[in-house]
């Protein structure tokens, strides 16, 4: 009775818990440019840290934002399975002005 | 005696006198990994002060009003870490929305907020010790605020230290683990300034 009793509260406070954190997830939500998911998408995610931003999600953000060009800097990434597909993805998703993002290999 | 000022003597005695980085040892991690600036430090100390003060106001009730007449007093650890870790989350989403930059400098120990010992055993000792509410929140009040203060202290000891001329054998981590062995003695001498407080 006593296991029950635990297992059905514990369950209780982390839906209570849940809900609430998703509500604050909404609420603080903070707005992000979706060609940085998708470019980090596209990259290997080691997340080995080796172009010298954190993770794969900073490479992405500094190459969306345009401060990193070179696309070589991600040592692991393959040109054909990772390079090509961002700099395609790049080309078709210009920025709002119109401008394309620059890369290069 | 008046119940505000036992409140306030209270909360003196958990950050002063029973600090719990430098006399438990409790919260070491982020003591050593994020003093390295004083901006990125004081976001630290802000931020455990927030998950400490909301962890004791929400376990304490949660000890005593859900699990004890439940008769599952033993799943304390277990409720008392989902709560923490929501909490860190929502620090987390908090931090990441009004501050990106503060998010940056702190980074992976953000998150490591939930493994800090400090709030799991704030929570813990207020239950296990039998306290009543308001010195649970005195407790929790107390030892936050004295972890953001020594952190504090530690980091603007650690950013003169960087410039000034340390043995090469101990320079960095060595030299900084000295400096807060002193300041562990220092802060002995405070013990006994005042004890027993009862509220």
């Amino acid at each position: 009775m006593e296991i029950l009793w635990a297992v059905l509260i514990l369950l209780g406070i982390g839906l209570l818990l849940g809900l609430g954190l998703a509500i604050a997830a909404k609420v603080l939500h903070v707005k992000e440019d979706e060609r940085i998911d998708e470019v980090a998408k596209r990259l290997p995610n080691y997340n080995c840290g080796s172009c010298g931003y954190a993770g794969c999600k900073g490479l992405a953000e500094a190459i969306v934002t345009g401060k990193e060009e070179n696309l070589r800097k991600c040592k692991p990434g393959k040109e054909d399975a990772n390079f090509k597909p961002i700099i395609e993805y790049l080309d078709q998703h210009p920025n709002e002005d119109g401008t394309k993002v620059k890369v290069h290999l | 005696m008046n119940i505000l000022i036992s409140f306030l003597l209270a909360i003196l005695s958990s950050m002063l006198i029973d600090n719990v980085v430098l006399s438990r040892f409790y919260g070491i991690c982020p003591f050593l990994g994020v003093s390295r600036k004083v901006k990125s430090s004081l976001g630290m100390g802000v931020a455990v002060v927030f998950v400490i003060v909301l962890a004791t106001v929400i376990c304490w009730p949660l000890y005593n009003f859900v699990l004890v007449p439940a008769g599952i007093p033993f799943m304390d650890t277990v409720a008392y870490i989902l709560v923490i870790a929501s909490l860190v989350q929502l620090v987390g989403l908090f931090i990441k929305k009004y501050s990106p930059s503060l998010y940056k400098s702190l980074g992976i120990y953000l998150p490591l907020i939930t493994t800090n010992c400090a709030v799991l055993g704030v929570a813990q000792g207020n239950t296990d010790q039998g306290l009543n509410f308001l010195s649970s929140l005195a407790n929790g009040i107390g030892t936050s605020v004295g972890f953001l203060l020594i952190i504090v202290v530690f980091s603007c000891i650690r950013v003169r230290l960087e410039s000034s001329n340390v043995p090469k054998a101990f320079k960095g981590l060595p030299i900084a683990l000295i400096v807060a062995a002193i300041m562990a003695i220092a802060f002995m001498g405070l013990q006994g300034l005042f004890s027993g407080i009862q509220l």
